[in-house]
C-alpha cells in the first residue's frame, strides 16, 4: 500500500481527456477543478451545507466539496462551463429572463439542480421544486424568481407533457 | 476548510478492505463520504488512511430474500428510493429517505455510511431499531450479526469493532400487520430534524396491541420509548402527560436547533401525529 499522499489521476471534464494529473489526495473535487481553471464551480461552505459547488459526476449532480478529486478518477465530469445542451440554454435563457440572480454565486449550483430536475423528465410543481432546489443556498434572490425561471425551464422544454 | 493529510487506498474488493484495515487502526473507511468529508474539511477527523470501498461492486446490491430486504452497505440513498422492490416492500424507507438531505448527497450517501456512523439525529439508524433490522459486520474473522437495537451504543458509538466493516442491513419485510409512521421537524427541508419519529403500530379489531416509538434527533442515540408506548396502549393521547412521560423515557439533549425541553415538546406532537395518522 502507498503512503504518498500524493497520487496521480485521470478523468473526462466537459467531454475533453485529462491525463496523468498529480493530486494531493486530501484535495477535494471542487478545488481540483478550480485550480484547472473551471472557476464557474463555486466553493460557498465546504461542509455540503450550501450546494453552490454542485457538479455532474457520471450525469449524477454532487457536491464537489465532498468527493475527494482521486475519487473521480477515471470519471466524467460536468461543470457549468459543460452545460451546453440545448435544453440546458434553454434553461440558463430562462435564468436570465427571471432575474433568477444578482450576485450569481449560487447559480451554477442552481443550474446544475435544475439540470437533475430537467432529467427527471416530469412536471415539477412550484413546491417541488421548491424542495429540490433547498439544498442550495441563496442570500439575494429569496428563491422566488429561482422557482420562476426553473418552471419556466419546463415548461418551455415540455417537461413531461 | 480544508482536510488535513491521509493515504488514500482504494480497495479491490472486501477481503482487501478489511486486511488494510485490520493493519492499521487509525484508518477510516470511505463510503459515500457525505458525513466524513465535512468532518475532514472542518478538521474533527484525522485518520492515517481512507479506505475507498467504492468500487466494491458486491456491497452495492439490493436483494431480497425470504422474508428480508438486504441493501448492500455501498448502496445510495438514490439507488434505494429509485428502486422498485423497496418501493414494494418497504415504501417508508422512500418518504423516509426524501427527508435525507439533497439530491446531490443522496446520490453519493450510502445506507451503510449512515448506519454506521450512528449519527442520532439521522432517520436510517431510528428506523432500523424500530424494525430491529440485523445488521451485517464482516471483520478478519469472517462475518457476524448484530440486531439494530444492540448496535447503537453512544453518540457516534456503534457495535463495530475496529478491524470490522458494516457490509449490509437486513430489514424484515413483513412487519407482522404493523403499521409504520414517519414523520419529522426541521428548519429546512433536508436539514438534520430537531425532532424526529419513527413507530409503528399493530392493531386487533381496531384496538392498539402493540406500539413501538424511536425518536432521533432528541439524545445521543436512536431513542426508544417504551414507558410513552405502554403508557399509549392504556390512554387516549394527550399531549401534556406525553410530554412528562417522554421526559422520562429518554434524556432530551439539547443541541444548536434547540432546547431539551423544545424537543420534548416537538417528540410530543410528533407522536399526536402518528397516532392521528395510525388510529
Amino acid at each position: 500500500m502507498s503512503n504518498l499522499n500524493k497520487t496521480t489521476i485521470s478523468m473526462i471534464i466537459n467531454n475533453e481527456n485529462y491525463d496523468d494529473l498529480t493530486v494531493e489526495t486530501r484535495q477535494h473535487l471542487g478545488d481540483f477543478l478550480r485550480d484547472l481553471g473551471f472557476k464557474g464551480t463555486h466553493l460557498g461552505c465546504e461542509q455540503g451545507a450550501c450546494g453552490a459547488c454542485n457538479v455532474l459526476v457520471d450525469g449524477e449532480t454532487v457536491r464537489s466539496c465532498l468527493m475527494l478529486a482521486v475519487q473521480a478518477n477515471g470519471k466524467k465530469i460536468t461543470t457549468v462551463e459543460g452545460l451546453n445542451s440545448s435544453e440546458m440554454e434553454i434553461v440558463k435563457d430562462c435564468f436570465v429572463k427571471n432575474n433568477a440572480m444578482q450576485c450569481g454565486f449560487c447559480s451554477s449550483g442552481m443550474l446544475m439542480t435544475t439540470y437533475e430536475i430537467i432529467k427527471s423528465k416530469r412536471k415539477h410543481s412550484r413546491e417541488e421544486i421548491r424542495e429540490m432546489i433547498s439544498g442550495n443556498y441563496c442570500r439575494c434572490t429569496g428563491y422566488q424568481a429561482i422557482v420562476d425561471a426553473v418552471e419556466d425551464s419546463l415548461n418551455k422544454i415540455n417537461v413531461g407533457m | 476548510m480544508k482536510s488535513p493529510a491521509f493515504s488514500y487506498y482504494q480497495a479491490k474488493d472486501l477481503a482487501d478492505a478489511i486486511n488494510i484495515k485490520k493493519s492499521d487502526d487509525d484508518s477510516i473507511i470511505l463510503a459515500g463520504g457525505q458525513s466524513l468529508l465535512p468532518a475532514l474539511n472542518m478538521r474533527l477527523s484525522s485518520p492515517s488512511v481512507l479506505i475507498d470501498i467504492g468500487s466494491i461492486n458486491e456491497l452495492k446490491k439490493i436483494k431480497v430474500e425470504g422474508s428480508y430486504l438486504i441493501m448492500g452497505a455501498m448502496c445510495s440513498h438514490s439507488q434505494i428510493m429509485n428502486n422498485k422492490e423497496v418501493n414494494e416492500k418497504l415504501p417508508i424507507l422512500n418518504k423516509l429517505l426524501a427527508q435525507v438531505a439533497h439530491p446531490a448527497i443522496r446520490n453519493k450517501g450510502t445506507h451503510g455510511g449512515s448506519i454506521a456512523y450512528g449519527d442520532p439525529a439521522a432517520e436510517l439508524p431510528a428506523f432500523a431499531v424500530l424494525v430491529n433490522a440485523e445488521i451485517i459486520l464482516s471483520g478478519p474473522n469472517g462475518e457476524r450479526t448484530v440486531s439494530a437495537k444492540e448496535f447503537y451504543k453512544g453518540l457516534f458509538e456503534t457495535a463495530i469493532n475496529s478491524d470490522e466493516i458494516l457490509t449490509s442491513v437486513k430489514y424484515p419485510i413483513n412487519q407482522n400487520g404493523m403499521k409504520l409512521f414517519f414523520d419529522e421537524v426541521t428548519r429546512r427541508h433536508g436539514d438534520y430534524a430537531m425532532a424526529g419519529l419513527v413507530g409503528s403500530i399493530k392493531q386487533n379489531n381496531k384496538i392498539n396491541e402493540e406500539i413501538n416509538l424511536v425518536f432521533f434527533g432528541t439524545g445521543d442515540r436512536p431513542n426508544e420509548a417504551p414507558k410513552t408506548c405502554e403508557y399509549l396502549l392504556k390512554n387516549e393521547y394527550n399531549y401534556s402527560d406525553i410530554k412528562d412521560i417522554l421526559k422520562n423515557d429518554i434524556d432530551f439533549a439539547s443541541d444548536v436547533s434547540s432546547s431539551s425541553d423544545m424537543k420534548a415538546h416537538l417528540s410530543a406532537i410528533l407522536v399526536g401525529r402518528m397516532m392521528k395518522e395510525l388510529n
